[in-house]
C-alpha cells in the first residue's frame, strides 16, 4: 500500500510540473514514437493480452479452447516479431543495443536472445498448460490463465530490457503478480496452498527489500538509469560500504527469481505445491528473465573501470559455488519428483552464474545457450512428470518402479531429458555444459584467478553429484520391479507427442549446437 | 539382426586390417599425415567473435595401435552377440543398447579429434548403465550405479582438461583453436603463455599445470583400467553384469582405459609422463599383485575372473610405464590378448551359470567327469590366461616385463625390482588358476546342488562350440604368431618411443 502512495505522490508532483516541462514535449512525444519499432513484440503481446481476456469475458467457460488458439497463435506472431528485431539492430546499425523510451528500455543483441528463447518456451508451455489432467480439472476453467501467461510474458519482455531502476523494479513485479496468480490458481490441498501463500509473503518482502535497495541506490547517486546519468559514477564516490549494503539488498530481489542461495528456501515447497506445469513455467521463465535482468543490471559496473566498491565477480562466484553444492547435494535427499528437480534447478541457477561471472561476449553467448537448453530439458522433464501422474498417479520416485516397460516412449524420453539435464553427450545439456566450461577458462587465462578453477571444479564434481540423483528416475523406472498391482494402462498422445520433439531437438542440438549457438 | 551388424563390421574391420600398410612412413602418433583410412569432415564451426572460431571436427583414422584393438572389438562384439541368446527379457530393448554401445567403442578407437573421442567415451556409459541394470544379477542397480559414478567422475574432469588444452592449442593452418589431438602433441600449437603450455610453466594451485592435467587424464582412464585403487567398481560391475555384457566390460572397456593412457596421456604430455613413469609403474605392480592375490581369496568364479583382469591390465601399464619399445608392444599385446581371453573366460563362466544359476568355485566338484568338453576349454582358457608359453598372454606378459627391466638400463625410468615384482605376479596367476581348476574341475563328483544340477549340467551346444573354438584357436594362433599383431603395430610403437624420447 505504501509503496503505491510513493507512486501517486511522485506522478501528482509531476502533474504540477508539467506546465515548466511542456517546451520538452514535442521532443518527448517524437521520442515516443520513434520508439514504437523496437516496440513491436511487446505491443503485440499488449493487444494479445486483451484479446485473449476480453475472448475469454464474452464467451466464458466454453471460450478455453479458443483463448488456448489465440494465445498460441499470437506467441507464434510475436516470436515472428522478436525474429525481426535482429534485422533491425542491423539495419541502424546498433550492434550494441539500442535506447528507447528516454532510455527506460534498452534493446541488446542479448536481449532478442533471451526474449526469443523465452516466447518459445512460452509457446510450448501454452499448449502443455491444458495436457495437466489435475490442472484441467479446474472448475474455472484455464482460459483465465491463459491471460495471465500472456500478460507475464509481457513482464519477461520488460526484464529481458530494463534499463533503469524503476523500469527493473516495474518489470519484476509485473512478473511477481502473475506468478502468485499462477502458483494460487489451483490449490489441491493444504500445502500447496500453503506454498501460495508462502510465494506470496516471500515475494512480497524480497520485492519491498528491493525496492528499498534502488531507493538507497538512488538517493546515494540521484540517479536511478543504469546507463544514462551518472548513478555508477555516483555510487563509486560513496562509502563502498553503504554501496554494498544497497547493492546487496538489490541483489536479493534479483536473486528471489533466480533462486539461488540463500534465497533458494522458497523454492522446493512453491515448486512441489503448484500444478506442475506452473513449476514448469515457474522453474524456466523467470529465471531466465531474471538473468538477463541480472546482465542489463551488472553491465554498467563491471565496465566501468574505477568500480572497486563491490566485486561482483567475486560474490557471485561464491554465491554460484554455494549454489551449486547445496541445490545438488540437497536434490539427493528428495524422494518426490517435483521436489527433487526443483533442488536441481537450483543447482543448475549456481552453474549458469558460471556463466556470468566471466561476463564476457563469449560467456554472455554460453549463457544463454545453456539457459535455452535447460529450460527446453526442464519443461520436457516436468511435462513428463505430469504425463506420469495422469497415467499412473505417480508423484514420488517409489512411485516410478517398473513404469519404463509400459510406458516404453515415455520413459526413454525421460532419460534423454534427464542425461541432458545432467550433461552428458550427446545432448544439448552437454554441449551448454562445455560452452560455458570453455568461457570460464579462457576468462581463467587472462587472469589467472584460482576462484574460477575453483567454480570449475565445483561444476565437474556437482554433474557427478547431479547424476546420482537424476539417475534414479531411469533407476525406478527401468530397472527396479513394480511391486504393486499393475493399474490399468492409460493413453495420453499429446504429452508423448511433445517429449519426443523436444528430446529430438535436445539431441539435435547435442550433436549440432551450431543450429543455435553460431546465430547468438 | 545384432549378431549379422557385427559380423558385418568384423567382415569391414578384416578388410582394414588386411589392407593397412606397414612401413615407416605409416607410424602415425604425431603426424597427422601417416594415419590411415583417414575421414575428416568438418564438424561444429562455431563463429565465436573475439575468441576466433571454435572448431570440432568429424576426424576419424588409424594408426597401428588402434588398428589392432578395433579388429579385437570387432570379433569380441561378435562373440558377445553370440553369448547374447541367453538373454530372454525385452531383447529390442537389449540389442538397441548393445549396438549404441557397438558404436561407441568403435567410435572410441577411431577418433583423433578429443571432442569426438569424448562423445564416444561418455556415449559408452548409458548403454552399460543400463545393459548392468536391468539384465544384471541380484545387486544389479548398485553395480550399474556405481560404474556409472566412478567413470562419470573420472570423465567430467577430463573434460576440464579438454577444454583447457583447446584453449591453449591452436591450428596452425586455420589458426582455429582446435580439440585435434595430433596436433595437441606438438608443443609448437601451443599458444604462448597459455596453462598447459610446455614453456610457459604454469601452476595450478602450486603444481605445475601441466602434471595436473596429466594426473587427471590419467585417473579418468585409471578408471576404465582399471588400476588399483580405483578398481573397486569392476568386480561388482563384472559380476552383476550378464555374460555379453561382462565379456563386453572385461573384453573391451578395459582397453580404452589403456588406449586412452597411450594415446591422450602419453602422446600428449610425454614430458609428465617420462617424469612421472616410475610411479605409473608402481601402479601397474601394485595392480598386478594385489589383484592376483585378491583373485587367490575369491570364492565366486566370475569375481575370480575379475580380479585376474585387474592384474592382468596392470602389466599393460606397467608395459606403458616403461616406455620401451618392447614394453609398449607387450602392452598393446597384453591388451589384444587379454581381450580374447577375459571373453573366453567370460564366457565359460556364463556357460556353467547359465545352466544351475550358481557360480560358487567351491559348489563344484569334478565337473571334468560331466562336461568333458566345457572342461576342456576351460582348461585351454586358464593356462593361455596363466602365460603358458604358446598361448598369447605369454607373448604379452614377456614382452611387458622385458620393457620393464630393459627400461632400467635404456631411459632409467623403472627399477628392477619392478620387474621382478611383475613377473612374481605371473607365478601367483598360475597358482589361482590352477588351485580353480583343481577345485573346481577335478576329483569326485560332488555339486552343491546334487542331482538336480548334475542333469542341468549338460556338456557344450553346438552354438557354444562355435564361439568357443574361433576364440581357442585365436589365442593360439597369436601366440605363436605374434607376429600378426606385432607387424601392425611395430611402426606405430617405434614411432611413439621416438616421439616419447625426443621429447623427455
Amino acid at each position: 500500500m505504501i509503496r503505491y502512495l510513493r507512486w501517486y505522490i511522485f506522478y501528482s508532483l509531476n502533474l504540477k510540473q508539467m506546465h515548466d516541462l511542456l517546451p520538452f514535449l514535442p521532443e518527448s512525444i517524437n521520442n515516443v514514437l520513434s520508439s514504437i519499432p523496437y516496440f513491436m513484440p511487446e505491443i503485440y503481446l499488449a493487444i494479445l493480452f486483451v484479446v485473449v481476456l476480453v475472448t475469454d469475458l464474452l464467451f466464458g467457460r466454453d471460450a478455453i479452447k479458443l483463448c488456448r488458439i489465440i494465445a498460441c497463435a499470437g506467441i507464434l506472431l510475436v516470436i515472428h516479431r522478436d525474429y525481426q528485431q535482429f534485422d533491425l539492430l542491423l539495419f541502424t546499425a546498433e550492434p550494441n543495443g539500442h535506447f528507447f523510451f528516454t532510455q527506460m528500455l534498452l534493446l541488446t543483441p542479448v536481449a532478442i536472445n533471451f526474449k526469443f528463447i523465452i516466447d518459445v518456451l512460452a509457446f510450448i508451455l501454452l499448449l502443455y498448460f491444458a495436457w495437466d489432467d489435475k490442472l484441467n480439472a479446474h472448475p474455472k476453467g484455464l482460459s483465465d490463465l491463459y491471460s495471465i501467461i500472456i500478460g507475464s510474458v509481457f513482464g519477461l519482455h520488460f526484464m529481458t530490457m530494463a534499463a533503469n531502476l524503476l523500469s527493473v523494479y516495474l518489470a519484476i513485479e509485473m512478473v511477481s503478480i502473475a506468478s502468485y496468480l499462477m502458483v494460487a490458481y489451483r490449490s489441491e490441498s493444504a500445502s500447496s496452498t500453503e506454498a501460495g501463500l508462502k510465494y506470496v509473503l516471500f515475494g512480497a518482502a524480497s520485492s519491498a527489500i528491493m525496492l528499498f535497495g534502488i531507493s538507497l541506490l538512488y538517493g546515494f547517486s540521484g540517479s536511478l538509469g543504469l546507463y544514462s546519468g551518472n548513478l555508477v559514477i555516483g555510487l563509486a564516490q560513496v562509502n563502498p560500504l553503504a554501496v554494498s549494503f544497497a547493492l546487496v539488498l538489490v541483489l536479493i530481489g534479483i536473486g528471489f527469481k533466480l533462486s539461488f542461495v540463500p534465497i533458494h528456501f522458497w523454492v522446493p515447497d512453491v515448486y512441489q505445491g503448484a500444478s506442475t506445469p506452473v513449476t514448469a513455467w515457474l522453474s524456466t521463465l523467470p529465471k531466465i528473465a531474471a538473468f538477463a535482468l541480472l546482465i542489463n543490471f551488472l553491465r554498467p559496473f563491471i565496465f566501468y573501470n574505477n568500480w572497486t566498491a563491490f566485486d561482483f565477480r567475486f560474490y557471485l562466484a561464491i554465491i554460484g559455488i554455494i549454489t551449486m553444492i547445496a541445490g545438488n547435494f540437497a536434490a539427493v535427499l528428495q524422494k518426490n519428483i517435483k521436489r527433487m528437480l526443483a533442488y536441481s534447478s537450483i543447482g543448475h541457477t549456481g552453474f549458469a552464474l558460471m556463466a556470468i561471472v566471466t561476463f564476457t561476449p563469449t560467456g554472455l553467448s554460453a549463457l544463454t545457450y545453456y539457459l535455452a537448453a535447460y529450460g527446453l530439458a526442464n519443461i520436457g522433464a516436468l511435462a513428463l512428470a505430469t504425463y506420469f501422474a495422469n497415467v499412473a498417479g505417480a508423484e514420488d520416485l517409489d512411485a516410478y518402479k517398473g513404469l519404463g516397460l509400459k510406458y516404453p516412449a515415455a520413459s526413454v524420453c525421460f532419460v534423454i531429458v534427464l542425461v541432458s539435464l545432467t550433461g552428458i553427450p550427446v545432448t544439448a545439456g552437454f554441449t551448454g555444459k562445455l560452452f560455458v566450461f570453455s568461457a570460464v577458462y579462457s576468462f581463467y587465462q587472462q587472469n589467472h584467478n584460482a576462484l574460477l578453477l575453483l567454480l570449475m571444479i565445483t561444476g565437474a564434481l556437482t554433474t557427478v553429484v547431479s547424476l546420482f540423483y537424476y539417475i534414479k528416475i531411469p533407476l525406478n523406472l527401468f530397472l527396479k520391479r513394480s511391486d504393486t498391482v499393475a493399474n490399468p494402462f492409460v493413453k495420453s498422445y499429446y504429452i508423448i507427442a511433445l517429449a519426443i520433439c523436444i528430446s529430438i531437438v535436445l539431441v539435435l542440438l547435442g550433436i549440432f549446437p551450431g543450429l543455435i549457438m553460431g546465430k547468438i | 539382426m545384432a549378431l549379422l551388424a557385427t559380423l558385418i563390421q568384423l567382415g569391414l574391420s578384416v578388410w582394414i586390417y588386411c589392407n593397412f600398410k606397414t612401413g615407416a612412413a605409416f607410424g602415425g602418433i604425431n603426424h597427422e599425415g601417416q594415419f590411415q583410412f583417414v575421414q575428416k569432415l568438418p564438424w561444429i564451426n562455431l563463429d565465436l567473435g573475439a575468441m576466433g572460431k571454435m572448431q570440432i571436427d568429424y576426424f576419424v583414422g588409424l594408426d597401428g595401435i588402434s588398428i589392432s584393438l578395433l579388429v579385437m572389438t570387432s570379433f569380441v562384439l561378435v562373440i558377445a552377440a553370440l553369448a547374447s541368446w541367453e538373454i530372454k527379457s525385452n531383447l529390442k530393448g537389449f540389442f538397441v543398447l548393445f549396438l549404441i554401445l557397438d558404436m561407441a567403442v568403435t567410435g572410441v578407437f577411431c577418433s583423433l579429434d578429443f571432442f569426438l573421442f569424448y562423445i564416444f567415451y561418455e556415449l559408452m556409459l548409458l548403454p552399460l548403465y543400463f545393459l548392468i541394470g536391468m539384465w544384471g544379477g541380484a545387486r544389479r542397480e548398485y553395480a550399474a550405479i556405481k560404474f556409472f559414478l566412478y567413470t562419470l567422475f573420472g570423465s567430467v574432469f577430463m573434460l576440464l582438461v579438454m577444454v583447457g588444452l583447446y584453449l591453449c592449442v591452436k591450428d596452425p593452418v586455420t589458426g582455429n583453436h582446435t580439440f585435434n589431438m595430433v596436433q595437441m602433441m606438438n608443443p609448437a600449437n601451443y599458444q604462448l603463455g597459455s596453462v598447459f603450455s610446455v614453456l610457459s610453466h604454469q601452476t595450478i594451485f602450486g603444481m605445475s599445470a601441466r602434471a595436473v592435467g596429466f594426473v587427471v587424464l590419467f585417473i579418468a582412464f585409471a578408471i576404465k583400467v582399471p588400476v588399483v585403487p580405483l578398481h573397486t567398481w569392476l568386480p561388482d560391475a563384472h559380476v552383476e553384469a550378464p555374460t555379453p555384457v561382462s565379456i563386453i566390460l572385461a573384453g573391451i572397456l578395459l582397453k580404452v582405459g589403456g588406449y586412452g593412457i597411450i594415446r591422450v596421456c602419453l602422446s600428449i604430455f610425454p614430458d609428465i609422463a617420462s617424469a612421472d613413469a616410475y610411479w605409473l609403474g608402481l601402479l601397474g605392480v601394485i595392480s598386478i599383485l594385489y589383484g592376483a592375490l585378491n583373485a587367490l581369496a575369491q570364492k565366486d568364479l566370475k569375481r575370480m575372473i575379475a580380479y585376474s583382469s585387474v592384474s592382468h591390465m596392470g602389466f599393460v601399464l606397467l608395459g606403458i610405464a616403461s616406455q620401451t619399445a618392447e614394453g609398449i608392444s607387450g602392452a598393446v599385446m597384453q591388451m589384444v590378448s587379454h581381450g580374447f581371453l577375459s571373453t573366453m573366460l567370460f564366457f565359460l563362466a556364463g556357460v556353467i551359470y547359465n545352466r544351475v544359476h550358481d557360480r560358487g568355485i567351491n559348489h563344484f566338484r569334478g565337473l571334468a567327469i560331466i562336461m568333458p568338453q566345457y572342461t576342456a576349454f576351460m582348461i585351454i582358457a586358464f593356462f593361455a590366461s596363466l602365460g603358458l608359453p604358446g598361448f598369447s598372454a605369454f607373448i604379452g606378459e614377456a614382452f611387458s616385463l622385458l620393457g620393464a627391466f630393459k627400461s632400467h638400463s635404456v631411459n632409467g625410468l623403472l627399477p628392477y625390482w619392478m620387474a621382478a615384482c611383475g613377473s612374481a605376479g605371473i607365478l601367483l596367476g598360475a597358482a589361482y588358476f590352477l588351485w580353480t581348476m583343481q577345485r573346481m574341475f577335478f576329483g569326485r563328483v560332488n555339486l552343491k546342488g546334487g542331482a538336480v544340477w548334475q542333469t542341468a549340467l549338460t556338456d557344450l551346444n553346438l552354438r557354444e562350440k562355435i564361439t568357443l573354438v574361433p576364440l581357442a584357436l585365436i589365442v593360439l594362433i597369436l601366440g605363436l604368431m605374434p607376429s600378426l599383431v606385432f607387424a601392425k603395430i611395430n611402426d606405430s610403437v617405434l614411432a611413439l618411443v621416438h616421439f616419447l624420447q625426443f621429447k623427455s
